[in-house]
């Protein structure tokens, strides 16, 4: 049933894909929220842009307005309306390096929306950073990512059972998509949602070392502990609270961990 | 500057090692390049200011100021005995009897010597200036809720007794009060509407004193040479002589004065020597008697008799004026010579020129400025605005940071005094180290340093006529005016309430709070047919309160030339000494036009817009309503009321509203820019809070924009409180917008900032890019308060007020105020750590 629906995503996504074909781009698209003055997902001062939509479920997710694209904290915006937000934006972007980080729910599923900005935001000069969750079809978005100066991807869990169960699908296509962000001409960073009573085993967490060491070597590892600032979105939107007792790690641990990356060969840094 | 800045007195931010070491690790008194062994020492529990420091520092945290009493009956006793003299011959006898008899107090553990009075934290009367408030006011000193002093019944009697009489319809408030035009008194005098009173309640201050080309080059040894020469040289028979041999022999004893209070300091610390058990303050003294023998009367030879020489003038001037914005200037780059020749003559370490910087901040501290309810309400906190400036560029135009800039940043963030206000000048290719180091003052959250814009307060003094290397050369005086060290300018002449003005446009010239005429007489609100017939009311009243504004300063101009000369401080101005001239004449080489401050730029904007939008193209209310909604004081309008709050507001880099402030703001500068002072120099304009924006609220009734009756105005260019919902860079951008070059008495941007946000050198380093990002726009001036735990407990109290904290957490979106209580509490608690 899972490897269905992991099927079906795909097909989806395919299926979308042809009906868009004519049209690969969109003139607008639905947005969580413009956030400026973002400073922990990329160089500098940013604008991170949160597209709604996201192929996952995550029982931890901090962000739920992102899992649909229409609900009462989404809104329509015009790719001119972003355009001319992210204008006002650009001094602040030059003087500290910063620059544009489209985020989410997952900024590929809306893919003509976000290939519409890209190449509006990459002819503007504007650097550019994409944060994903690496589930999508690599080959569909391949010409975005190539315009991107950096790549955050996820990897959350190495057990696909787990992962299915926590994230509502199979790890599969974001480990084989890992491996071709990485071959790309673009920095990487892989990101591990640290957060106790899901992924901080000493087997998850060596796994998925020894995954980055050998599919990514080049990449860097961040690691962000786990927070519940997300809490009061779910009942703004009238969700409940994910059924889970997640932990945030010390930063003690984190250092270990990272003490471990780092003797395996693995870079890690961080945006805090 | 800000009533949130001012130190909480019952709360002492302690800065001991125990304390350091936790910043430390928190990742936050990091030095700015920390060094192995400086981070070994800190490990090693050593403290980051002196045991002397500290101990003085607790008294300053701890004690209530006091009054003394000692200079009023000294300066009393003296003008009994020069009635019929000429008043700066009187004024400077006066104040060589105050040198020559006040106490001589050296505290425990002092480096730098100079008492004002018998208190260490302490304040003086200056009744020449006005008694009357005083004698009002003294019985609720120690009771009144801003700035409180302690004073006994004694020195209450004594003043009423033996002080007041002599004074009584001789004291220059009650020559202004005599003068001032009955119509313009109404709306001039204790109103908040228009408002002067520290120019006739007070002296005027606002001088930089010239260390570079007068003070350390001559000492007063040297002024005294000049004045004698220069009266050898004029003829007392010539009439125009006459007043120059006056001003001479007036600075011939102020001079004499200076030196004599020096030399009594001398005898008083080898007094004490000769008692001294302990060697090394035996030794202290000795050095401070040499110090004292030596200055003011020579040029300062050593890094520590130049410290010396500062305080003593900052007496100099406190016991001859009680002034306003005495600024020692540019500290950095007349000290930094002297600590480079004693530093490589092995006679100093950079740990004992640290100690004297930190010494010196606390004596800035110690003195408080003795000033009425009602100014202390604009200008709270004992802040007597001692602007300190650091960094920027040289005259010749190249970079200035050296040692001294970054101790004097160091003291600041160290010692945590109130005094000097530390200004800072960032120029575009300023070292990266200097802004590190200035944005890592701002993270400790004392609200320091000012942040300036280096070419636009450059720009500033060029339109106001300046020659290049002097206006490249400029300081700050008091909050944010652009200034020099050869100017006489009244930097904080008037501030002028802009909602007064939109007040008597929409009901009919009077107040809403008292019903009384006030402004011009005006048609009904509800008779407004469009948006630009209000706005024509609006420029109407505003015209009215600017002219009132120049009426009260030509009379108080002209009061200070008949009744305050003021020789003291003119003999530290170049110009004054040689064409013997007082500054109250216009004895400097730059006499530029006063300042008129305008308050309430925000609220008015956004007033004004709420009504062409609601009004006027909407059409979801009418003038009618709204006029009823606002005498109602919004009540039982709560659906109108968030109507109008709805509508852009200033801040959010919206230009519906930002463009109607920047109309309003070009017009103010047209206005007043057209008349001119005594001297002939046109008035200036700015945009500058104290804490101007709460009395002049407080008479304000509800205003269009949502505001309610009495609430706190709108200061400097800041957007009004908790309206700019977007972030700090979208107010930047507003603000920015305001052509803020042509307003050469200073611009004034506050803004807060969550001190997770700065906590982190990469955060550090945002800021600073957010900085040069405001300045590239324009922005001239910006200061943070980076939010304590109290603010942020008033946060989740009061959502409404704080929609622009940020909170930033990697891929994830939200403020502040949407987070839930337990999140809200957990960064609260983080806060809290962080102070510790």
């Amino acid at each position: 049933m899972d490897a269905e629906q992991d099927f079906l995503l795909l097909d989806c996504g395919m299926e979308m894909n042809m009906n868009q074909e004519k049209e690969r781009y969109a003139s607008g698209g639905c947005i969580m929220q413009l956030q400026n003055y973002s400073v922990n997902d990329g160089d500098g001062i940013r604008t991170d842009i949160f597209l709604a939509g996201c192929p996952l479920r995550c029982r931890w997710c901090s962000n739920p307005e992102g899992q649909t694209l229409h609900n009462p904290m989404t809104r329509y915006m015009t790719v001119e309306e972003v355009v001319a937000a992210i204008r006002k934006q650009r001094i602040f972007y030059r003087y500290s390096g910063g620059g544009v980080t489209f985020s989410g729910g997952e900024a590929t599923m809306q893919t003509g929306f976000l290939r519409t900005l890209t190449e509006r935001l990459y002819d503007m000069g504007i650097s550019l950073a994409l944060e994903t969750c690496g589930c999508f079809d690599f080959d569909e978005v391949k010409d975005i990512l190539e315009k991107m100066n950096l790549i955050f991807c996820d990897i959350k869990l190495m057990s696909e059972e787990k992962h299915r169960q926590f994230t509502g699908v199979s790890n599969q296509v974001i480990l084989q998509n890992i491996p071709r962000i990485a071959s790309l001409d673009v920095p990487l960073v892989i990101r591990i949602p640290v957060i106790h009573g899901l992924n901080t085993d000493e087997e998850n967490l060596k796994q998925t070392f020894c995954f980055i060491r050998e599919h990514a070597p080049h990449a860097r590892l961040e690691l962000l502990p786990y927070h519940t600032f997300g809490e009061e979105k779910y009942r703004q939107l009238g969700l409940e609270l994910p059924q889970a007792s997640f932990g945030r790690p010390a930063e003690a641990e984190l250092a270990a961990w990272e003490k471990t990356a780092s003797e395996m060969g693995i870079k890690t840094i961080s945006f805090r | 500057m800000m009533a949130d800045r001012k130190r909480n007195e019952t709360e002492p931010m302690r800065v001991t090692a125990a304390a350091a070491i936790l910043f430390l690790f928190s990742g936050r008194r990091m030095p700015v390049h920390p060094k192995a062994e400086e981070l070994q020492q800190l490990e090693e529990g050593t403290e980051l200011i002196t045991e002397r420091i500290e101990k003085i520092r607790q008294n300053y945290v701890n004690a209530k100021p006091a009054i003394s009493c000692e200079r009023a009956k000294i300066w009393t006793e003296s003008h009994k005995r020069t009635e019929g003299q000429h008043v700066a011959i009187r004024r400077a006898q006066a104040f060589y009897d105050t040198c020559n008899q006040l106490a001589v107090h050296i505290f425990e553990g002092e480096l730098i010597v100079g008492a004002i009075g018998e208190f260490r934290k302490c304040g003086i009367l200056t009744p020449e200036f006005s008694w009357l408030w005083v004698d009002r006011e003294m019985d609720q000193f120690d009771k009144r809720p801003q700035d409180p002093y302690v004073m006994t019944e004694d020195q209450r009697r004594f003043m009423r007794e033996k002080i007041f009489p002599y004074w009584k319809g001789k004291s220059l408030e009650e020559a202004f009060l005599a003068r001032v035009p009955e119509e313009t008194r109404k709306i001039a005098v204790d109103t908040g509407v228009v408002d002067n009173d520290s120019k006739w309640r007070q002296a005027v201050g606002e001088i930089t004193p010239d260390y570079q080309d007068v003070l350390f080059v001559k000492g007063f040894g040297g002024i005294i040479r000049q004045a004698r020469e220069k009266i050898a040289q004029l003829d007392e028979t010539k009439p125009e002589d006459m007043e120059k041999i006056i001003f001479y022999r007036s600075v011939l004893l102020t001079s004499r004065g200076i030196i004599r209070y020096a030399q009594r300091y001398a005898d008083e610390a080898e007094r004490l020597a000769g008692e001294e058990q302990d060697e090394k303050r035996r030794c202290e003294l000795m050095q401070i008697a040499a110090n004292c023998r030596r200055v003011p009367e020579f040029p300062p030879q050593t890094f520590y008799e130049a410290m010396q020489f500062l305080w003593f003038t900052q007496i100099g001037g406190i016991l001859s004026e009680n002034p306003l914005s005495l600024n020692p200037g540019r500290f950095d780059q007349y000290m930094n010579p002297y600590y480079q020749k004693d530093k490589a003559a092995g006679r100093i370490t950079e740990e004992q020129a640290q100690e004297l910087i930190d010494a010196l901040w606390l004596k800035y501290s110690e003195w408080v400025w003795t000033i009425s309810a009602n100014t202390a309400d604009y200008f709270a906190g004992y802040n007597q605005f001692q602007n300190l400036t650091v960094g920027g560029r040289t005259r010749e135009g190249l970079d200035a940071a050296n040692d001294i800039t970054y101790m004097a940043l160091k003291a600041t963030e160290e010692v945590k005094t109130h005094q000097p206000g530390l200004s800072v000048r960032v120029h575009a290719d300023c070292p990266d180290e200097f802004l590190g180091a200035v944005t890592h003052l701002v993270s400790s959250g004392t609200g320091f340093p000012a942040i300036h814009n280096d070419s636009v307060g450059y720009q500033m003094l060029i339109n106001a006529g300046y020659e290049p290397e002097d206006a490249r050369d400029w300081n700050n005086c008091g909050c944010v005016v652009p200034h020099y060290r050869k100017t006489g300018e009244w930097t904080a002449a008037v501030n002028v309430n802009f909602g007064s003005a939109l007040e008597y446009a929409l009901n009919e010239g009077k107040s809403r709070m008292t019903g009384e005429q006030m402004g011009l007489p005006e048609k009904p609100c509800r008779d407004f047919t469009s948006y630009e017939e209000v706005k024509e009311a609006f420029y109407k009243q505003f015209k009215n309160l600017c002219r009132h504004s120049i009426i009260v300063t030509l009379e108080a101009q002209k009061l200070h030339q008949e009744m305050v000369p003021r020789p003291f401080l003119s003999s530290c101005i170049e110009q004054c000494m040689e064409d013997g001239k007082d500054l109250s004449m216009g004895g400097a080489k730059y006499n530029v036009g006063p300042v008129i401050t305008g308050i309430g730029l925000a609220v008015v904007a956004n007033s004004l817009a709420v009504i062409k939008k609601l009004v006027f193209e909407d059409h979801v209310t009418t003038m009618a309503e709204l006029d009823a909604a606002l005498a109602a004081d919004w009540e039982g309008y709560d659906d109108l009321r968030s109507q109008a709050q709805a509508v852009p507001k200033y801040g959010n880099d919206d230009d519906y509203v930002d463009s109607i402030a920047l109309e309003i703001a070009n017009w103010y500068y047209r206005e007043i820019h057209s008349y001119k002072d005594i001297f002939g120099s046109p008035f200036l304009t700015a945009f500058m809070g104290i804490s101007n924006y709460i009395p002049m609220g407080r008479v304000l009734g509800a205003t269009p924009c949502g505001r309610k009756n009495g609430e706190p105005s709108s200061e400097g260019v800041s957007p009004y409180v908790g309206s700019d919902t977007s972030t700090p860079l979208a107010a930047m951008r507003s603000a920015a917008k305001l052509n803020q070059e042509i307003h050469s008495g200073g611009t004034l941007l506050n803004l807060r900032l969550n001190h997770e946000l700065v906590a982190t050198k990469r955060g550090q380093a945002n800021l600073g890019a957010m900085i040069q990002s405001f300045f590239s726009l324009g922005g001239f001036h910006v200061q943070f308060n980076t939010l304590s735990s109290k603010v942020l407990r008033e946060a989740q109290a009061h959502p409404e007020n704080y929609k622009d904290l940020l909170v930033r957490v990697a891929g994830y979106s939200t403020q502040f105020v949407n987070l839930s209580k337990s999140m809200q509490d957990a960064i609260i608690a983080r806060t809290e750590h962080a102070e510790m």
